[in-house]
């Protein structure tokens, strides 16, 4: 919001105190200032120059030669404009002022032989207006030399100024004057109404009937006649445009001008186009339409608050008005509303119709309630001293119960309790006094104070503590450094998947995180989505299901860069749809988990190794690396006839006791093609929950072994469909317990071995723990190992 | 004799001083060492010494021959080893065998920072789901309904009672519901704003916030804690301010801002002119959310914070644009 330093200087004096020094000071205590505009550094170098003496150009017929007096000295000046004339006071650009419109600077010139050394501006040069038919002249009785920002009025700084929700009261002129009051200690001055109203009794001229008295609890009308409606006087466009608003007309801008003096926004109807001069206050029909000021058609709904006459509603009740009754050039006779609506009321209706209008953002914040009246009878009396209206007698006061002012003690203890800093009774008075509280009885603990109703957002104790903390300043509290001593037991619930990440990091995987938000159609290839009721765009329409169409999303994009060797995770929460409607946290899982990507190149040809790309065996070994790091890898089993995927071409699961809490494989052609990647990737999402719920022994020292490991290798010609397990299984059962570990090292097919067969090579390792053992007992057990494989799978030894 | 030994030491010390690599060494080896070398006739030549004169004409000699053999080894194995010897064995030059570590992304990175800083302040982490009930992320938290504060967050919606929070706020609210004070804690995680996506903002970011509740916990600590925080993070010659603004969860409630990095607070694009930066937000706990946990806020009063990663890591790298996060490009992640 802007407001204008100038503007405010009308209601609290402000003298002595700099600009710079409000700007602070507005800021550290709760009126942001995001922006200054300081409008007198735009007219550096621009003073009030009078004009000597004009003479025509020797060589030029459009143009003359003028003498400007700037105060301190007399320079030739050439002009082009026909109305320029000895003895005017002038806009006068000197060397080295930037025009505003243009932006070019003045230098010293030669104009057709004669020296020009500065520049006659006009109005649209200055950026002031459009008119450029010759230059400006200004009031005879400025003195030349005066800054032109100043004879202009136009040495103004405006803020533009980021106020909270909660503060409505700072959303005009006179709010934000009254912060400033209480920050300086400076007294406020209001204007005062002084209405000159004539016999006609408003009664007879309008009627006012209130149906909604929750949504209007208050509605306040004064009436005006026979104005001229025309463009309003010098001061008031001024303070309009000073906040970027465009005067309109007398009696809109008035209404502007109220509502960004007082916060409290004011309507203006044209009353001759209101049906039997009457208004009515009531919901609208469900469906009506109306046709709102900026022409559009609007669909109302019953819970939309309506202004009506006595046929057809002519205004969205503190939301927008109507294009049937507004101010037109042809009005005469206007009633102006000045009313307290509901703010809960505006809010659903401005939110419905995402219509957000200067008044509909007060209203629905909260205007005072108690300052209608005072906000109308300005309102009249300026409409009759800038439009020559008659104020008719009296007002029309729909109020039937009166919002009355909350009181609220305050405990100079609790003050202290709060802040943990004593803030001296005087001080504290002082401030509260300053903001325009009331303080209606004390004692030597407490006050009993009174709320002004331009503050809906004191309520408590607690309320007041803050407002006198921020005026006397957040600074002027010391900070106190308390060391917490931990009596309860710390907890870290991110400790775990903390770990999950530095052992994936350990393992040459890059942390990712992508966008858990997804279009429908790709969040929907891994599961049942939750989608968003109102996303900004399609693009986060759902929840994503599984971290894997992130990944691949991730993938792509670095395939595309020429990034093409990847090793990726991310950890992060997945949603699914149980139920088909959410009533309850039951009615949708979202669980967090860690997936793995892998793709390209496991080795890049280097010197010393050829290259290789990723496969399966590197994803499995990678995981059972991560799994044994977290001490997971002997609790968890492989599962490799799980239920077919769509998503995978082969896929195996991990599983603890009976439950997956893994899955993942070599993800599918048709989902690749779907991402653009034209390469093998594959991936893998582990449930950390699951992975953390499994109860590990604590770890214990284990002697380490005192005897020697005996090894012996064997390899055998076996049918090719035999998998490795089944082998590992059978020597197992042809062993004894000095077995303690089968591994494969060799595999490898060749026509030498006959069709369909392939040679496995197995490193046996026994050993005892309490006893070194004897060559003849390993013997014994690995042959009989041997020629239990070579019996109950047809195998060939080959030895070794 | 003696004074040809001496000679030759003399001789041969400076030679070998010439030397500069094997090749002129072994011709050194031959002219003194061979068997028909300098020193081996010198030997030859003791027969003819008088008898008497041998033992110390023959020390003298054999002095010299193991001064000039130490000399040698020694500058032959200095030698050997420059030229490398070894070189067709090991070339240092080739490029190790590679083995790669990978990273956390940054932001964690961040996050992992700031949680070890406030687990040394003591605090505990929390952590909770991310689609919340309106009541956890609103209602509870004293957002009114139907005012504008609502308005502060643009909220992504599931339907009218469930949506993803805005704030990890509702973590607070978890947190207090299932324990009695003091409560001292930071939730970090995911929160998400239904906003368009373009250099400056996200749909989602990261958040942590800090609650601290228990007897006698004022303003003026929350101040201490903070600056403690930021002195611990940011490092010392910063200049901090705490500006009221407002939290619908907070009452009073402040804005922290640190001087500007950029211009260390003379006023520049980054800062608007202002000299400042804001931090985060913060405030203490308002008595309705204490009610609404079943609290009692005559007895206990407390502190809440929270700082977005995002904006934080962007501050402290420069990162020119917030989708860079989230587009994972390898070369952005191995930055870090
Ligand atoms: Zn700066």
């Amino acid at each position: 919001m802007k407001i204008s330093l100038n503007w405010i200087k009308n209601y609290v004096d402000l003298s002595g105190i700099s600009s710079d020094d409000i700007t602070d000071k507005l800021t550290i205590s709760g009126l942001e200032v995001e922006d200054i505009e300081d409008k007198a550094k735009l007219f550096d170098n621009f003073v009030v120059g009078y004009v000597k003496e004009r003479k025509k150009h020797p060589n030029a017929d459009k143009l003359s030669v003028c003498i400007v007096s700037t105060g301190e000295e007399d320079l030739n000046v050439v002009c082009g404009a026909p109305n320029v004339a000895a003895g005017q006071k002038i806009a006068f650009a000197k060397i080295g002022a930037v025009v505003p419109n243009g932006g070019f600077k003045i230098t010293k010139a030669k104009l057709r032989g004669e020296v020009s050394m500065g520049m006659i501006c006009s109005a649209n040069e200055l950026g002031i207006s459009d008119d450029h038919s010759g230059i400006m002249v200004l009031d005879p009785s400025l003195p030349a030399g005066m800054p032109l920002a100043e004879a202009l009025g136009l040495n103004d700084v405006v803020f533009e100024l980021g106020i909270t929700p909660n503060r409505p009261d700072a959303l005009c002129h006179i709010g934000v004057a009254r912060d400033l009051a209480a920050i300086f200690g400076r007294k406020m001055t209001l204007p005062e109404v002084d209405l000159k109203e004539i016999e006609e009794d408003i009664n007879g001229a309008a009627s006012i009937e209130v149906e909604n008295t929750t949504g209007c609890p208050r509605y306040t009308a004064k009436v005006v006649k026979n104005v001229t409606v025309k463009e309003s006087p010098e001061w008031l466009k001024q303070r309009l445009v000073a906040i970027g608003l465009r005067p309109i007309n007398n009696i809109v801008d008035i209404t502007n001008f109220i509502l960004h003096e007082a916060g409290q926004p004011l309507h203006a109807f044209d009353l001759d186009m209101l049906k039997d001069h009457k208004i009515v206050v009531k919901n609208a029909m469900e469906g009506e339409s109306f046709v709102t000021l900026d022409s559009k058609e609007r669909k109302l709904s019953a819970a939309d608050l309506m202004i009506c006459d006595a046929a057809k509603p002519v205004a969205i009740a503190g939301v927008m008005g109507g294009e049937n009754s507004e101010v037109t050039p042809e009005t005469k006779n206007v009633l102006i509303e000045s009313a307290y609506f509901n703010p809960s009321s505006i809010r659903k209706t401005a939110k419905r119709l995402i219509l957000s209008t200067d008044a509909s953002y007060r209203f629905e914040r909260g205007t005072d309630p108690n300052n209608t009246l005072y906000a109308a009878s300005r309102a009249a009396q300026l409409m009759a001293e800038l439009g020559g209206g008659e104020v008719l007698k009296g007002t029309i006061d729909v109020y039937p119960q009166k919002i009355e002012p909350l009181k609220v003690n305050l405990r100079y203890a609790r003050i202290t309790t709060v802040m943990g800093f004593e803030i001296a009774e005087p001080d504290v008075k002082n401030i509260l006094l300053g903001l325009g509280f009331t303080i209606l009885s004390e004692n030597k603990d407490s006050l009993d104070v009174e709320v002004p109703t331009y503050r809906p957002d004191i309520e408590r104790e607690v309320d007041l503590i803050e407002e006198v903390a921020r005026i006397y300043g957040y600074d002027k509290i010391p900070p106190v450094e308390r060391i917490a001593i931990a009596l309860e037991e710390k907890t870290d619930q991110s400790a775990y998947q903390d770990k999950l990440r530095e052992t994936a990091n350990s393992l040459g995987f890059y942390e990712m995180i992508t966008n858990s938000l997804q279009p429908k159609e790709i969040a929907s290839i891994t599961g049942k989505t939750i989608d968003m009721l109102n996303p900004d765009s399609l693009d986060m329409a759902s929840l994503r299901t599984s971290l894997l169409p992130g990944a691949l999303i991730a993938v792509a994009k670095n395939l595309n860069v020429g990034q093409k060797d990847l090793m990726l995770f991310e950890v992060g929460h997945v949603f699914n749809k149980i139920a088909p409607e959410i009533k309850s946290f039951d009615d949708f899982s979202e669980e967090n988990k860690i997936g793995f990507i892998i793709t390209g190149k496991a080795q890049t040809t280097q010197w010393y190794e050829k290259e290789r790309a990723f496969d399966i065996y590197d994803l499995k070994g990678l995981l059972s690396a991560f799994l044994d790091k977290i001490g997971l890898d002997n609790e968890l089993k492989d599962l490799y006839t799980h239920v077919e995927n769509k998503n995978f071409d082969y896929t195996f699961a991990k599983l603890y006791k009976d439950t997956v809490v893994g899955f993942g494989g070599a993800v599918s052609k048709d989902v690749l093609k779907k991402f653009d990647i034209n390469q093998e990737v594959f991936a893998f999402e582990f449930n950390i929950e699951a992975l953390k719920s499994i109860q590990l022994e604590p770890k214990r020292f284990k002697e380490l072994l005192k005897y020697p490991k005996i090894v012996r290798d064997c390899a055998f010609i076996l049918d090719r469909q035999i998998t490795c397990e089944e082998v590992v299984n059978v020597i197992r059962k042809g062993s004894s317990a000095l077995l303690k570990k089968v591994e494969l090292f060799d595999i490898f097919e060749s026509g030498n071995l006959g069709n369909n067969k392939k040679s496995m090579a197995f490193s046996l390792e026994y050993f005892d723990e309490s006893r070194t053992l004897k060559d003849e007992e390993v013997e014994k057990d690995f042959n009989r190992a041997v020629e239990t494989v070579k019996k109950e799978l047809n195998a060939e030894f080959r030895g070794i | 004799m003696l004074q040809t030994i001496s000679e030759t030491n003399k001789n041969f010390s400076n030679e070998i001083s010439q030397v500069s690599d094997l090749k002129q060494l072994e011709n050194l080896r031959i002219k003194y060492l061979s068997r028909k070398g300098i020193i081996a006739t010198l030997f030859e030549d003791l027969k003819t010494v008088p008898k008497e004169d041998k033992p110390a004409v023959g020390k003298s000699l054999n002095e010299l021959r193991n001064s000039v053999q130490t000399q040698f080894d020694t500058l032959k194995e200095k030698l050997e080893a420059l030229s490398g010897n070894n070189k067709q064995a090991v070339d240092f030059t080739l490029p190790g065998r590679g083995k790669s570590v990978g990273s956390k992304h940054i932001l964690i990175q961040t996050l992992d920072e700031i949680k070890t800083i406030f687990r040394g302040l003591g605090f505990s982490i929390a952590e909770g789901p991310e689609l919340e009930s309106d009541y956890n992320n609103f209602s509870a938290l004293n957002f009114a309904p139907d005012h504008p504060a609502r308005d502060m967050q643009d909220t992504f919606f599931i339907n009218k009672d469930y949506l993803l929070r805005t704030h990890t706020s509702p973590v607070q609210i978890r947190v207090m519901q299932n324990q009695q004070p003091p409560v001292r804690a930071i939730m970090p995680g995911k929160v998400y704003r239904n906003e368009a996506i373009s250099a400056r903002s996200y749909c989602l970011f990261h958040q942590v916030e800090g609650l601290c509740v228990d007897k006698g916990v004022t303003f003026a600590e929350l101040k201490g804690t903070l600056v403690s925080f930021a002195r611990q993070f940011y490092g010392s010659g910063f200049k901090y301010r705490f500006r009221p603004s407002f939290f619908p969860f907070t009452e009073p409630s402040a804005e922290m801002d640190i001087t500007c990095f950029l211009c260390k607070g003379k006023g520049c694009r980054m800062c608007k002119q202002t000299g400042w930066l804001e931090i985060l937000g913060c405030g203490m706990v308002d008595p309705n959310v204490f009610k609404n946990v079943g609290y009692d806020s005559e007895k206990y009063t407390g502190y809440a914070f929270g700082m977005g990663i995002e904006r934080i890591a962007i501050l402290k790298y420069d990162i020119p644009d917030i989708r860079l996060y989230f587009e994972n490009d390898l070369r952005f992640l191995k930055q870090f």
